[in-house]
């Protein structure tokens, strides 16, 4: 141990190695982008290694917090215990590839010191909120991430991508006063914010009061079910799909959907707990809320031309994967649902790296016009094709083992309804990746391509291309290797056979 | 790690390598003459003696993937590894001028992988990865012209293909609750049906019909298990030669050993038993019927591997009936599937050597060579045939009863049948010989094809005493039943004979004709008329709903932009101010 460093302090630096140059980078010239991009790498390099530090220590079975009392029985905490550390190990590795690909994909363009603010400060938020030790410091990350967000969105400043950030603030807004007015309502009424593997609730207190407690979880839900998009809270996702891919890809994958769905996991285990949600039969609402919007999301997305569109709808659809698995009693789909939570994620930012990719060099932004391209961006759609298959749920990919173990808990839970939702999901997966990957690599060329032709050393910009293999990379890794302790799935096993849910 | 496990290994892990290494570009020209090197592991390891019992588990990959060699997959793989030998070093010769050659022999290695992978899998997901991994690699092969027919016969078997995943993946679902975790084929299997099968204690209980129905269905896709068949005429066909005759040899041949595999062999279930048994000898009729009717040499044989897997659902059929029977009737499915396998594969590979005959190359000893496979599957004397059919006598004998008094005489009528359809293929393969210039193309492809066909016709010979379980010595000898295994093919080889010689004997009939993939035209047809109807009905409906949450949604829209203006206008300076401060002065008070 290093005496001048306490290792409770490893939260906060996790926090603080992308709010730092986020900071910093406000303050830079516009064209001083060395140090910018510099800032940008040390900032994603630096939380990636402390990530990888706090794993270790977690997986040795440490644990760390550091807290500070803000009001008497409120405290801002940050916990590195293993359920935070899955969604922040998944930020921060991907917020490290991310940035590479954003500083590709913006060279040239207006505000990149804007952005590049905004961007760490995005992460910094997703990081807070994922080790939030209790609903408060939660909500403040919540909240953060909403503002760090829309300037992301907006940065094109086309009055498409105006309307879209109007209408994300007009959701997301309104669903943080709800959240806080739920959080405030949970205080008054339990008196404690706290976080608590299995629940923080006495049941026989929510038995007394049942009424105020199912209002207060459908204030909370209500507030986190906005950004985890659950139909018919979902329709800011497909219109912010305007952004640049970048942020498409952290909005989709990282950040802003995740930090809802990881919402509903605390929700439903570190709250409530799932035995008290479904005796108080919440549990099953939102399983169905789940199910519907699984269902929704795909028939959506079949009719979707414009790509980035699609794999909007695609992402309203999958991430209610997580929230049916941790809504299930059944250990098996809380396994399905939260290893979905880092595998989706990475499935999807591989997508849309892969969209931004089409459209900076090709142009190509619908999916009608991209006969042959296959042949022009082999890796680039090679790395699609790994992604889009995963999304179907095809073994080796990841996909697959969230499919596998969701459809046996859901079974497993006496809800079979379960199965035939996930396969019908499966089914039109299909029916809107398929043909994708099939146009591209088997069909003729049928589109004016722009091919600006840079970069010598690969297909397109290494920048644009390697994130993108990397993370396809990922994807069938954490399936083909799925049965290793360091893969997602071996983590939540791990996280399961310790009790932390 | 000994040397047999390593060669375990291997079986898959060498053709998966060298799949994986396509996007390396030198390594990609050399794809095509390494291919025939792929499979060799396997086959190594199908001829070691001694090599039953090879166990290997990797527990870092997938979800614990265990790989082991039992008698069943050493028969399978035999096969399996031969057959994608000699296609491998035909397919080299085949596409030597074809300019996307490299494409081909990245799908052709990745379908290697999984259709080996899956012989050696030991457990119930290693197995469907594998399955997966070769069906969905497959359709590489199948569009590989990219003319408008083959893509037509591409999507076809897409979407059965997923469809059949869909069903397989809930029976898999159904047999990992039941065992809680995913079960290694064998005892733990038996253990699992078992519990599904005894009514309510169990997790699943009582779901035990479901999953059998789902699983019989699932691996029948890829099986052409009738009706499910549709795609097997039409990607079958289209396909180049070399997958022809893999996709008609060996890979249906895994939606055998699926359900070898799989279903319980310890639990009766009679009704599906009797369901698929009925729709075997169905298939075995149908399959003749519709072949017949088939103007290209190719569909034939497809219609041809459609009959023939109806025998072999008999037999599964049989097992699942009555599991006394299971032992032998596991025999005969084994060595019908050998049998079949080669001698499918060497008729598909006839095709093409026929097509690439010099006119000036010996064109009635050609015939007469790819004749024998042809006689072996119509069950000549002497061949593996005769024996695959006495097997499947067997089993229904012991069956007894009923069973053996109505199809014992319907089996010699398919096998008469069987004849009449493979004297109608070699017709056609006369009609597509010769008129090539260059002397040199079907010598090449000679090799593989003549080393599929003798391997084919002396295997089926001895084969099943070295390479069938044990305990299915009792096979028949080879002379018994000599005299029925003469009777149908003589009748219907007269038969044929009679109608070659001067067709205008059957007049109308001749130009009867079946479209390749039968039913699956209706379905197009029919899908192509609905789509009109309801589907509008319903888009519009669905556009209706559409823009009336649309409307919603922008009203609402309207009303939260109004509330936020004046909510702005409002709060603008002292007033905000001492709104805050009252907030706050709330939300104080409630916390204290």
């Amino acid at each position: 141990m290093i005496p001048i460093l306490d290792w409770a302090l490893l939260p906060l630096l996790v926090v603080l190695s992308s709010f730092v140059p986020g900071i910093w980078i406000m303050f830079l010239r516009e064209d001083q982008h060395g140090l910018r991009t510099g800032l940008n790498m040390a900032g994603a390099i630096a939380k990636f290694v402390l990530v990888i530090l706090m794993l270790q220590g977690v997986a040795m079975g440490l644990s760390y917090e550091w807290r500070i009392e803000v009001l008497p029985g409120i405290a801002f905490s940050l916990v590195g215990d293993g359920l935070a550390l899955l969604f922040v190990t998944l930020s921060a590795s991907l917020w490290l590839v991310t940035t590479v690909y954003a500083v590709g994909y913006l060279e040239g363009s207006p505000h990149r010191t804007r952005f590049f603010s905004f961007f760490s400060l995005c992460v910094t938020a997703t990081t807070g909120l994922a080790m939030a030790g209790d609903l408060f410091t939660f909500v403040i990350f919540y909240e953060a991430l909403t503002w760090a967000t829309y300037p992301l969105i907006v940065h094109r400043g086309s009055p498409e991508a105006i309307r879209a950030g109007r209408l994300y603030l007009i959701y997301t807004l309104t669903a943080g006063t709800v959240l806080v007015v739920g959080a405030v309502a949970l205080f008054a009424e339990a008196g404690t914010l706290d976080f608590v593997p299995g629940g923080a609730l006495d049941p026989e207190a929510v038995a007394g009061a049942p009424v105020r407690y199912l209002v207060i979880f459908f204030l909370l839900l209500g507030g986190l079910a906005v950004k985890a998009a659950l139909v018919p809270l979902h329709g800011w996702l497909p219109t912010a799909m305007v952004a640049p891919a970048p942020v498409s890809a952290l909005l989709h994958a990282v950040a802003v959907v995740k930090a809802g769905a990881f919402g509903v996991v605390r929700l439903l285990h570190s709250i409530f707990g799932i035995e008290l949600a479904t005796e108080m039969g919440v549990a099953i609402v939102v399983a169905m809320g789940a199910g519907f919007t699984i269902i929704y999301g795909s028939v959506r997305a079949l009719n979707q031309d414009d790509l980035k569109r699609r794999l909007a709808f695609s992402t309203v659809s999958q991430l209610s994967y997580v929230a049916l698995g941790v809504a299930l009693l059944l250990p098996a789909s809380h396994i399905g649902g939260l290893v979905h939570l880092v595998h989706q994620g990475i499935m999807k930012i591989t997508l849309f790296f892969c969209a931004g990719v089409l459209s900076e060099v090709l142009g190509v932004k619908r999916v009608s016009d991209m006969g042959g391209v296959g042949r022009r961006l082999p890796l680039t759609m090679g790395a699609f094709s790994i992604a889009a298959l995963g999304m179907v749920g095809l073994p080796p990919m990841a996909g697959f083992i969230s499919k596998w173990y969701l459809g046996i808990g859901g079974l497993g839970s006496d809800l079979p309804w379960v199965v035939p939702v996930l396969l019908a999901s499966s089914l039109l997966n299909a029916a809107y990746f398929l043909p994708i990957v099939r146009t591209a690599w088997f069909d003729d060329r049928n589109s004016e391509w722009k091919d600006s032709g840079r970069g010598a050393f690969l297909e397109a910009d290494w920048r644009l291309v390697l994130p993108a293999v990397t993370t396809a990379l990922l994807a069938l890794g954490c399936g083909l290797l799925a049965g290793s302790e360091w893969s997602p799935l071996g983590w939540t096993l791990l996280l399961v056979e310790r009790g932390h849910l | 790690m000994s040397t047999l496990e390593f060669v375990l290994l291997l079986t898959p892990g060498l053709p998966g390598l060298l799949a994986v290494t396509w996007p390396l570009r030198r390594l990609r020209r050399a794809l095509p003459r390494l291919a025939a090197l792929a499979p060799l592991p396997a086959l190594a390891l199908a001829l070691t003696p001694g090599a039953e019992g090879t166990a290997l588990v990797l527990p870092a990959v997938f979800t614990g993937v265990h790989l082991a060699l039992d008698a069943v997959g050493r028969a399978f793989l035999l096969l399996t590894a031969a057959l994608w030998t000699a296609a491998a070093w035909y397919a080299e010769r085949y596409h030597a001028q074809d300019a996307r050659r490299e494409a081909f022999f990245g799908f052709f290695l990745l379908t290697m992988a999984g259709n080996l992978g899956l012989v050696v899998a030991a457990d119930i997901l290693a197995f469907y990865l594998c399955f997966a991994t070769m069906t969905f690699a497959a359709y590489g092969l199948v569009v590989h012209t990219r003319t408008g027919e083959a893509l037509r016969a591409g999507r076809v078997y897409i979407v059965m293909a997923i469809i059949g995943e869909m069903g397989l993946l809930s029976g898999l679902f159904i047999l990992g609750v039941a065992s809680g975790g995913v079960p290694l084929f064998g005892l733990e299997l038996e253990a699992t049906w078992l519990l599904l099968g005894g009514g309510t204690e169990a997790v699943g209980g009582g779901m035990g019909g479901v999953a059998v129905l789902l699983l019989v269905l699932g691996f029948g896709v890829k099986a052409g298990l009738t009706p499910l068949h549709l795609w097997l005429p039409l990607a079958h066909p289209v396909a180049p030669t070399a997958a022809s005759a893999l996709l008609s040899g060996v890979m249906i041949k895994a939606g055998v050993l699926g359900w070898l595999r799989y279903l319980p062999t310890e639990s009766a279930y009679p009704l599906l038993g009797t369901a698929l048994m009925v729709i075997g000898v169905g298939a075995a009729f149908y399959g003749v019927v519709a072949g017949l009717a088939q103007g290209d040499a190719k569909t034939v044989l497809a219609y041809s591997s459609i009959s023939q897997m109806g025998y072999v659902a008999l037999g599964v059929g049989a097992i699942l009936l009555d599991p006394g029977v299971a032992v032998l009737a596991l025999a005969g499915v084994v060595f019908y599937v050998l049998h079949h396998g080669m001698a499918k594969g060497a008729l598909f590979l006839s095709v093409g050597v026929a097509e690439r005959l010099g006119t000036s190359q010996p064109k009635w000893s050609f015939l007469f060579i790819a004749a024998l496979p042809a006689l072996a599957l119509a069950g000549a004397p002497f061949t593996g045939g005769a024996r695959a059919k006495a097997v499947v006598k067997a089993v229904i004998e012991e069956l007894g009863g009923t069973w053996y008094a109505v199809l014992d005489p319907l089996l010699l009528l398919a096998a008469a049948g069987t004849t009449l359809l493979m004297a109608r293929f070699l017709v056609l393969l006369e009609r597509r010989m010769g008129g090539h210039t260059d002397e040199g193309g079907a010598l090449g492809l000679a090799v593989p094809w003549l080393a599929v066909s003798a391997v084919g016709l002396a295997a089926s010979l001895w084969l099943p005493l070295a390479y069938v379980p044990p305990e299915a010595l009792v096979l028949p000898p080879l002379r018994v039943g000599l005299a029925e295994a003469a009777g149908p093919v003589l009748l219907a080889g007269a038969l044929a004979w009679l109608v070659w010689s001067a067709p205008e004997r059957l007049g109308a009939l001749t130009r009867f004709r079946v479209p390749a993939g039968d039913l699956v035209v209706l379905f197009e047809w029919a899908w192509s008329r609905t789509r009109r109807l309801p589907q509008e009905a319903f888009l519009s409906f669905g556009e209706d709903m559409v823009e009336k949450v649309r409307n919603v949604q922008r009203e609402s829209h309207e009303y939260a932009a109004w509330l936020a203006e004046r909510d702005l206008y409002l709060m603008r300076g002292p007033l905000l101010g001492a709104l805050l401060l009252a907030f706050t002065l709330l939300v104080g008070a409630l916390l204290l």
